[in-house]
């Protein structure tokens, strides 16, 4: 998993709407940011950042490996050095997809939450956001609608494992945190009982 | 938009001159294999070219180094690498371009520590960015070419091998071997002063991967010229013929690639050559004068042949040169055939279209800041968008 502070460096933004962004970049294995991960990109000149949430993360064709799967077998020692060089060191291509929450002025404290006043540039980069910043961000289940709205990402997989992950860091008051998240659910989606039923079971194992 | 229907006829001659070359060549290569087998011995054969090896640069054969028969086939050790470093270095470069946004050139290095102790790699890459005009024109005020900008690469590649091999050295006792892809003997005509401060400052470099305790190594894949075939065909004329008959090789059709490829055993190697150049001579003079052997990388019957170059007084080295044979063994038995670290190296080194475009936006908006709104010429904005199709 890669460290909550670790800043990683996105090579292009390939395509990006006001909903979110896909970036292409070559990193290592153990950099590769995790389903739900809350990201940070300055938007607007960098007088503003957008957080997102990683919602999708693809491998691309990598004709090298496929080259080495033929001739290296995991396990044997004669190539343990070129099997750690792939896992450890190996830029893989892949492609990130962020989904946008919020953003916040630099000078403003508070975040708003739902779509941005514009997507990110080029060659920006995305910073995991730390701990604390998740607290903020997540201190609001306001953070949710963007998601819900959503319909081009897995919103009732992302949204439920957002909120598992952000509890992690409610020590104590956890359940407390889920719950209220519960109700908003349960006000923002009363017309759809099946989906909010399907988000609150995931919440609930 | 290319018109095939107007040149099938070229199309269609270009596939028979091919089938008719082919029979060519493979009586050549049968010629070539006899040659081969029934050469004199080394001592001979030295002695009959020694008058071709004094017009330097005017015969481009080989010169046998060892006793060793020359059609000697040295198995690949049994032993696995062990106690053993091996650095590959490449390298890579954005070339000047005048229609660019603005005019710059970049050369980057990658290397990879590859160490036999069960370790992930090490990593490593450098990077020069030249936008001084200084730089960039030459001193008759053309643009530098690719000549130019080749000699810096290679010397900034042996350079970098010499900084890694002397920090891996102060690390470990392991021994060091630092491979580049491509020749270890400097391969650019030495004209003009750059071109000789070059030179000079590449022999400092290998002097440096000598000094740290390391063995540089040049591995050329696929390599062409024919010095061996030059050879055997010196072989087979009367002294008295030697200088008014060197030129009219029958095996000229060939290279030695296609000799080794049909002759050398998997694994094997052959016996020491060098090559009697000036620039060999200048190598020399630093005592670096550059050795080589062919060797067969294929795991089974195919053609994954390399001349692998190294300096005269690394090839003395018994213990250094059977390490070096069982490593590329090892290293290329990974990739069909090419050593591992310097495919990694390339990896590493290589400037992608998409960092070329990353750098150039970078540097777009620095110059936005700054001021000055630089754009690509209208040429280069038009192919990039019918480059598109």
């Amino acid at each position: 998993m890669v460290p909550e502070t670790h800043i990683i460096t996105i090579g292009n933004v390939l395509r990006a709407d006001i909903r979110g962004f896909v970036v292409a970049s070559r990193i290592p294995e153990p950099e590769v940011p995790t389903f739900g991960t809350f990201v940070r990109a300055p938007i607007q000149q960098g007088s503003a950042d957008l957080v997102g949430l990683v919602y999708d993360i693809r491998l691309q064709d990598d004709p090298f490996l496929r080259n080495l799967a033929a001739t290296v077998t995991p396990g044997d020692p004669r190539f343990d050095e070129v099997i750690r060089d792939q896992r450890e060191n190996r830029a893989v291509p892949v492609e990130i997809s962020v989904a946008s929450v919020g953003y916040r002025y630099c000078d403003d404290p508070n975040y708003a939450y739902g779509l941005p006043p514009q997507p990110p540039m080029v060659l920006h980069q995305i910073v995991v956001c730390p701990p604390d910043e998740v607290r903020v961000i997540t201190s609001s289940p306001d953070f949710m609608r963007a998601l819900i709205d959503n319909q081009d990402i897995p919103a009732d997989e992302l949204i439920p494992t957002t909120l598992l992950r952000a509890a992690n860091l409610y020590p104590g008051s956890a359940a407390e945190f889920l719950l209220e998240a519960g109700r908003y659910l349960a006000r923002y989606l009363g017309r759809d009982p099946v989906r909010l039923e399907k988000i609150l079971l995931r919440i609930a194992h | 938009m290319l018109h095939l229907e107007r040149i099938r006829g070229d199309i269609v001659a270009l596939g028979r001159r091919a089938a008719l070359e082919q029979a060519r060549r493979q009586e050549a290569l049968e010629l070539a294999h006899q040659w081969w087998l029934s050469a004199s011995d080394t001592e001979h054969l030295r002695r009959h070219v020694q008058p071709l090896t004094l017009a330097l640069d005017r015969w481009d054969g080989a010169v046998p180094c060892t006793g060793t028969p020359i059609s000697a086939q040295i198995p690949c050790p049994d032993s696995a690498p062990n106690d053993l470093t091996v650095i590959g270095a490449d390298g890579s470069q954005i070339f000047p371009d005048r229609h660019a946004l603005v005019l710059y050139y970049l050369l980057q290095v990658g290397a990879v520590i590859f160490r036999y102790t069960g370790e992930a790699p090490d990593t490593h890459t450098r990077e020069w960015l030249h936008y001084d005009e200084r730089e960039l024109y030459d001193r008759n005020g053309y643009l530098i070419g690719s000549d130019t900008l080749g000699m810096e690469r290679t010397v900034k590649e042996m350079e970098v091998l010499a900084d890694i091999t002397a920090q891996e050295r102060k690390r470990s006792p392991a021994r060091v071997l630092s491979l580049t892809d491509g020749p270890l003997l400097w391969p650019y005509l030495e004209r003009g002063h750059s071109a000789s401060a070059a030179l000079q400052a590449y022999l400092s470099a290998l002097r440096g991967v000598q000094q740290s305790g390391g063995v540089a190594v040049g591995y050329v894949d696929r390599p062409g010229g024919r010095p061996l075939l030059e050879l055997l065909w010196a072989d087979q004329l009367a002294p008295e013929d030697l200088a008014s008959k060197a030129g009219d090789n029958p095996l000229s059709v060939l290279t030695d690639y296609d000799l080794m490829a049909h002759s050398l055993a998997p694994g094997a190697r052959t016996t020491w050559f060098t090559r009697p150049t000036a620039t060999n001579q200048r190598h020399a003079g630093e005592g670096q004068e550059v050795w080589f052997y062919y060797l067969n990388l294929s795991l089974g019957p195919g053609d994954a042949i390399a001349r692998i170059e190294v300096p005269a007084w690394a090839a003395a080295d018994e213990t250094a040169m059977t390490a070096l044979h069982g490593a590329l063994r090892h290293q290329a038995s990974v990739l069909n055939g090419y050593p591992y670290v310097l495919a990694r190296a390339h990896e590493e080194a290589l400037v992608t279209t998409q960092d070329k475009t990353a750098l150039e936006a970078a540097i777009q908006r620095e110059l936005a800041e700054s001021g000055i709104f630089a754009q690509p010429s209208e040429k280069a904005r038009q192919k990039l968008l019918l480059g598109r199709r």
